[in-house]
């Protein structure tokens, strides 16, 4: 039944099997409430992130990307239409499972890093496996692994103050592998790094593609469009192409 | 589900990051503690201490005392010996009287008793011994008239002339041969009898024939066992109305009754009494303190909330549920009020043992009381949490992520 849907909404996925879908976005409205006024956000949005791609959500702001991220990401519930994260269909499922859901299947890297300043580099990197963590995977030898893999090896016991914000960026890249997720949902990575810096970042977001990984980014810099395999523009709540 | 010792290293560094504040936030806590703890521990001690002071007073003793003279005779004292459940009884005669050892004069307390009133009133002589019935020259004195009164020390075998005044103004000399010392002791602080230290004691028979009276001041009576001593008490309470005329519906009426009778047992209940209303104020007092301390807690909580938003926002990103997070902040105020606890607990022992030293009595410290300390604090970290934190769990991931 799911497959019908699928098929349905998303013709282009003729040759592909349903495993191979990360993110099905049907026909998803939003809309806020801004006193008794209903403040539509996103009109009847459609999306496909195949496994193994790199998408880069483009929009200026006010445009929704923001609240289109907040779906797929799973942090918010739409007011109509439906989220398929992994062949899980979200609407069915409680908050608590959907909390699991994110901890498990998306890791989110932030334009301000979101880091906790009170923990190391490596803690931070730790720190979704406190809450859920997969039995198979060493969560310690791993976290060591990932900063080493973005060249943090030596600044495990460091303090967010302590490193630059290309550094920190890259500790936050390593906390959203930490549990091997089907997804690495970018909101505007680079947004508070400067030019080298940037490219440093999203170098590692370009290996990590080539590893496999499946990414979404989110940004309004027409720059980052060049490490995507597919553009997606967003304006007023709609996608223009797709 | 959070790892629940992951929690509890992220909830603990939360708190160390704000030592300053955490600190202060714990005061109220400690204090209200320390108060608990504190009055719980000094009151077993004074209770302690009362035990003490009456065993030394005798035990299982009874007294009657008249402020009228006239009232008891030998009758009486034969009808107290008779009464069931008595073990020994003792007249007794009082009076201020003439001291001269040497060349030195001192007024100084003469009581006059009966062999009996040695056991009653718990009397221990520490060298010499106590007079019998058959003595009758002879005294034992306090501690304190041996070594103190005069200018040299007396001894067993010494003879002191006392000087006492009749009731017709005329007054007699007699030369006394001291028998016994008593053993020195600290102050008694409930007898609110005479101080024994300051006291020459002689035979009961004597003190009478030199104030040419047949009557005595009162009796001191004691019964064999701790439990008979209420009962036995009433007991003589009855007879001796009955005997001295007051009218049966007077016997509850002490007003009535020419003289006045208490016993081991209501002392300790009065003092009990005491205690009690004393350990009722100080809870009061300690029961503010805790309240404020939770307040506090619950106000530095709602501040970690409000300024962690943002990262409460990131963990439910990351998949904390709500549960997880109210587990966190719970911890952490569960904590905070721990660490209060235990360090009130401890200035609390400190404290106690400080004033117990001071007003000098016995140091009693029941470690239970530690435990008490700890559960008040743990209880009030608990019920400080539960707003702060399930504030917390039910914030809106994206919100939160968008705060400050």
């Amino acid at each position: 039944m799911m497959v019908i849907r699928l098929y349905e909404g998303n013709s282009q996925l003729n040759d592909d099997t349903v495993m191979d879908v990360v993110i099905d976005i049907q026909n998803i409205r939003k809309s806020y409430l801004l006193g008794d006024m209903e403040v539509p956000i996103l009109h009847g949005i459609n999306l496909l992130v195949k496994k193994g791609e790199f998408v880069a959500i483009m929009g200026p702001s006010g445009s929704g990307k923001s609240t289109l991220m907040n779906m797929i990401g799973c942090l918010d519930r739409p007011t109509d239409g439906n989220v398929m994260l992994m062949g899980k269909d979200t609407r069915s499922i409680s908050d608590n499972d959907l909390a699991e859901l994110r901890g498990f299947e998306i890791g989110f890297v932030f334009q301000n890093f979101n880091l906790i300043p009170r923990l190391s580099a490596y803690e931070n990197v730790l720190l979704p496996t406190y809450s859920n963590s997969k039995v198979n995977l060493d969560n310690e030898e791993r976290a060591r692994d990932l900063l080493e893999t973005v060249g943090l090896g030596d600044r495990l016991d460091h303090k967010p103050t302590e490193l630059s914000g290309g550094q920190r960026q890259r500790v936050a890249i390593a906390r959203s592998l930490i549990n091997d997720p089907s997804l690495i949902l970018a909101d505007e990575p680079t947004g508070n790094l400067d030019t080298k810096t940037s490219t440093e970042v999203m170098d590692i977001f370009s290996s990590l593609h080539k590893g496999g990984c499946t990414i979404v980014m989110i940004t309004h810099d027409p720059e980052m469009e060049k490490y995507a395999d597919r553009v997606v523009h967003i304006r007023d709540g709609y996608i223009e192409n797709n | 589900m959070i790892d629940i010792r992951q929690a509890f290293s992220l909830a603990l560094g939360s708190i160390g990051s704000a030592k300053m504040r955490s600190a202060l936030t714990m005061l109220g806590i400690i204090i209200g503690v320390a108060a608990v703890v504190a009055n719980v521990s000094i009151g077993v001690s004074f209770n302690q201490f009362f035990t003490d002071e009456l065993d030394t007073l005798g035990s299982n003793f009874i007294i009657i005392y008249s402020q009228d003279v006239n009232i008891f005779y030998d009758s009486e004292l034969e009808l107290i010996r008779n009464t069931p459940g008595v073990e020994g009884a003792s007249a007794f005669n009082q009076q201020m009287a003439e001291v001269s050892y040497l060349s030195g004069t001192k007024q100084i307390d003469v009581q006059g008793v009966s062999s009996d009133a040695q056991q009653i009133s718990n009397l221990e002589v520490e060298v010499g011994n106590f007079f019998t019935d058959k003595d009758k020259y002879t005294a034992v004195l306090g501690q304190e008239v041996a070594d103190g009164k005069f200018d040299q020390e007396v001894a067993v075998k010494n003879y002191l002339d006392i000087t006492f005044r009749r009731q017709d103004g005329t007054t007699v000399t007699q030369k006394f041969r001291v028998k016994g010392i008593l053993t020195g002791e600290d102050n008694a602080f409930v007898s609110g009898g005479p101080d024994r230290d300051a006291t020459i004691y002689i035979p009961v028979a004597t003190i009478n024939e030199l104030l040419n009276v047949t009557d005595y001041g009162g009796f001191s009576a004691n019964t064999e066992d701790s439990e008979s001593v209420q009962a036995v008490s009433d007991e003589i309470d009855k007879r001796l109305a009955r005997q001295l005329g007051v009218s049966a519906r007077d016997l509850d009426n002490a007003d009535a009754k020419p003289y006045r009778i208490f016993n081991q047992a209501e002392i300790i209940e009065r003092l009990d009494q005491l205690a009690d209303s004393l350990t009722i104020l100080i809870t009061i007092i300690a029961t503010v303190a805790l309240l404020v301390g939770s307040i506090g807690i619950m106000n530095i909580m709602l501040v970690t909330v409000a300024e962690r938003t943002r990262e409460i926002g990131l963990l439910k990103s990351l998949g904390y549920t709500r549960k997880d997070i109210l587990i966190l902040f719970m911890l952490e105020s569960v904590i905070l009020g721990i660490i209060g606890g235990i360090l009130g607990a401890l200035i609390g022992l400190v404290g106690s043992f400080i004033v117990e030293t001071y007003i000098d009595i016995p140091r009693v410290f029941p470690l239970s009381l530690i435990f008490l300390g700890i559960a008040i604090s743990f209880v009030v970290g608990l019920v400080a949490g539960i707003y702060p934190a399930s504030r917390a769990a039910k914030l809106d991931p994206v919100e939160a992520l968008r705060h400050g």
